[in-house]
């Protein structure tokens, strides 16, 4: 069978990172912008209730304040979207804090910390601190967890009609897994993804799977140290080679990923 | 929608293998054990795969939890099915989609025991492939030799049962011509000393839906099925999935909504999907935890939406709650009843909670169905059900 064309909408953005706390923020330092002289403390979106925000974990902080700035730039609902939480190393910190309280004598563990440590907790925060009842996916695919987690909502977006809420996050790795896991920087963003027909404007884009021999990750046009680590590093970064692509109408029109082994997928603006 | 089941096989303590899963479930015979996992005295039971600690020639790879991936996909015939299918139509066009709670931690934690002097991971368990949530799709991609996509689904409890909504998907837009779902999850210390975190393990053999049922026992499992879309090959299985229901409570991190809304919303889209009635369903394997809270809030909503025709059962007393992998394993026991016409008994169930009064009973039940039905529920208050029909 040939593969249905996937094309759909992106209507809404959000990015958290430790020096931008918006989208906006984030496209002045793709286009050259310097770095600002402070990082960003950890992100506390108030949609979490204030108790609850205190014992959320930084991935969960992430997901859900980026999750929230894209749902409020697009003015929609967030009870409305179905949503997939994407992140290519999970809560190192909590597998740290587990292993290291199992390996010792007394291995009495936190019930808090043990439901934070689900992959899918950001998926749970958010739709609990929402009131969002419809379908929440939290998948993982190590480097290729953007691309993997793209296609996944587009064909849920095209083959179910619904309006989805995509986020991609990853928080610095902790010390022991550094070493085989590289990631320091802290890094979220969002996408809401419309059905092409939706009432909403947006970018247009379709995207196509391919099969393609080992497929490598493009170079960003930016030349931000910064910027160009975080995205050899950071699996949810990855992004980046499409968020430069809805930063401007007049640069690229298409960006090609890999997606597996064998297969790439290309995101083209129509 | 119509995708069809083309081989299933399942890995468990009731059972190396489908045909060993179904002499336990005819004879009723329990795969559970008193927790004897090495560093953990919980008095709890478990059910445990002993065969896995043979499978240790894996490198790099090497964790429990690939050991179980790979000694499930050994069983039946299911990886001859993946090779034919990838020489037919090319390993590229095979997608590969896994559901786990655990991944590999087991092996994190053994590494945390095994540091050096410096705090720092030895030479053994510098493994990035395996201390990473996508270990086992990776892992899976490896030993089958797939090229197209392969994404792992971990919403916990659920993770396994929404495999197969994704694998639909993935078919329905054409991407892939055939996809090899699985779940994989094994009994490890932090999800045993979690769940005692959380006071939800049982001292005893659990007893699902019964009055006095006391908590959970945990256990380990692999399984997977291979879905394309419906006759584009012979389907020697002759079921196909017809439904899928994907919901959230909204509710609590650990704890069900107490009146079942995201479960509802769940098996209302699943019947909605398969354009079937509720009186449709000849049998449901319930999520059925033997938690006090699960069973009572599944139990009363199962009595709501679904007639007395509608036989249920829990089959956890079997093998336990396999966490990432029950999904999976509990879709090839309800599907499974399609092939037997035998819909099994709900083990270690003496007296009904007084609360409920859906159809449900200890003894099997010989029937021919049509339509049978699972549910999966997860932390994060995450719901999957799963529809599955005989193909016409």
């Amino acid at each position: 069978m040939q593969a249905k064309e996937l094309k759909c909408k992106i209507a809404g953005i959000g990015a958290w990172g430790s020096y931008f706390d918006s989208w906006q923020a984030l496209q002045q330092l793709l286009g050259g912008e310097p770095l600002p002289e402070t990082k960003n403390k950890g992100p506390k979106p108030t949609i979490i209730p204030a108790n609850e925000r205190r014992r959320a974990p930084l991935p969960v902080r992430l997901a859900v304040e980026s999750s929230w700035q894209a749902t409020q730039s697009v003015g929609l609902e967030p009870d409305t979207l179905t949503c997939v939480f994407a992140s290519g190393l999970g809560d190192t910190e909590l597998t740290d804090y587990m292993c290291r309280t199992l390996a010792s004598e007394h291995k009495e563990l936190s019930p808090t910390k043990f439901h934070n440590s689900v992959h899918n907790a950001p998926a749970g925060y958010w739709t609990i601190s929402t009131g969002t009842m419809s379908a929440a996916n939290s998948v993982a695919g190590y480097e290729e967890s953007v691309s993997l987690t793209l296609v996944e909502a587009l064909i849920q977006c095209v083959t179910e009609h619904k309006p989805m809420l995509v986020t991609f996050y990853d928080a610095p790795v902790a010390d022991v897994l550094r070493p085989i896991l590289s990631n320091q920087e802290t890094f979220a963003f969002s996408l809401v993804i419309l059905p092409v027909n939706a009432a909403t404007d947006g970018i247009e884009v379709t995207a196509e799977v391919t099969a393609a021999e080992q497929p490598a990750w493009p170079a960003l046009q930016s030349s931000s140290e910064y910027i160009s680590s975080m995205y050899a590093d950071n699996p949810s970064a990855k992004i980046l080679c499409l968020a430069e692509l809805m930063a401007t109408s007049n640069g690229n029109k298409s960006v090609t990923m890999p997606l597996s082994q064998g297969t790439s997928v290309s995101f083209t603006r129509t | 929608m119509k995708i069809d089941i083309i081989d299933y096989e399942t890995c468990s303590a009731a059972g190396l293998n489908l045909k060993a899963l179904r002499t336990s479930l005819k004879h009723h015979n329990s795969g559970l054990i008193k927790n004897n996992l090495p560093g953990s005295d919980l008095d709890t039971w478990i059910g445990l795969v002993e065969q896995v600690s043979n499978v240790n020639d894996l490198g790099h790879w090497q964790s429990r939890n690939n050991a179980l991936a790979a000694l499930g996909y050994e069983q039946g015939t299911i990886r001859q099915t993946v090779a034919g299918l990838i020489s037919k139509y090319g390993a590229a066009r095979v997608g590969l989609v896994m559901g786990s709670s655990t991944s590999s931690i087991d092996r994190t934690e053994t590494a945390y025991t095994q540091l050096d002097e410096s705090g720092n991971l030895t030479e053994q368990f510098k493994q990035p492939f395996v201390h990473n949530p996508h270990a086992p799709s990776l892992f899976m991609a490896h030993l089958t030799g797939i090229t197209g996509p392969s994404l792992t689904i971990n919403t916990a409890c659920s993770s396994s049962a929404k495999v197969f909504a994704t694998g639909a998907r993935w078919l329905e837009t054409g991407i892939v011509d055939a996809v090899l779902v699985g779940g994989v999850d094994t009994l490890c210390l932090s999800v045993l000393h979690g769940f005692n975190s959380l006071q939800l393990l049982s001292p005893n053999p659990c007893k699902p839906f019964d009055q006095h049922r006391d908590g959970i026992n945990l256990g380990e499992a692999s399984g997977f099925a291979v879905l394309q879309r419906h006759g584009e090959n012979s389907n020697s299985s002759g079921i196909s999935l017809t439904g899928y229901g994907e919901s959230s409570d909204a509710y609590h991190m650990s704890h069900p909504h107490p009146d079942g809304l995201g479960a509802r919303l769940s098996m209302t889209q699943a019947l909605e999907r398969a354009n079937r009635e509720a009186a449709d369903i000849d049998y449901i394997n319930l999520h059925g935890t033997s938690s006090r809270a699960n069973d009572l809030i599944e139990g009363q909503l199962i009595s709501e939406l679904f007639p007395g025709s509608t036989q249920c059962s829990s089959t956890k007393a079997w093998m336990g709650h396999t966490l990432g992998a029950a999904g999976i394993t509990e879709a090839i026991i309800a599907m499974d009843t399609l092939n037997t016409n035998i819909i099994p008994g709900s083990k270690n169930l003496e007296t009904l909670d007084e609360a409920l009064s859906l159809s449900i009973k200890a003894s099997d039940e010989h029937k021919v169905c049509q339509h049978v039905m699972t549910n999966s529920f997860g932390f994060g208050g995450n719901n999957c059900t799963l529809l599955f029909s005989r193909s016409e």
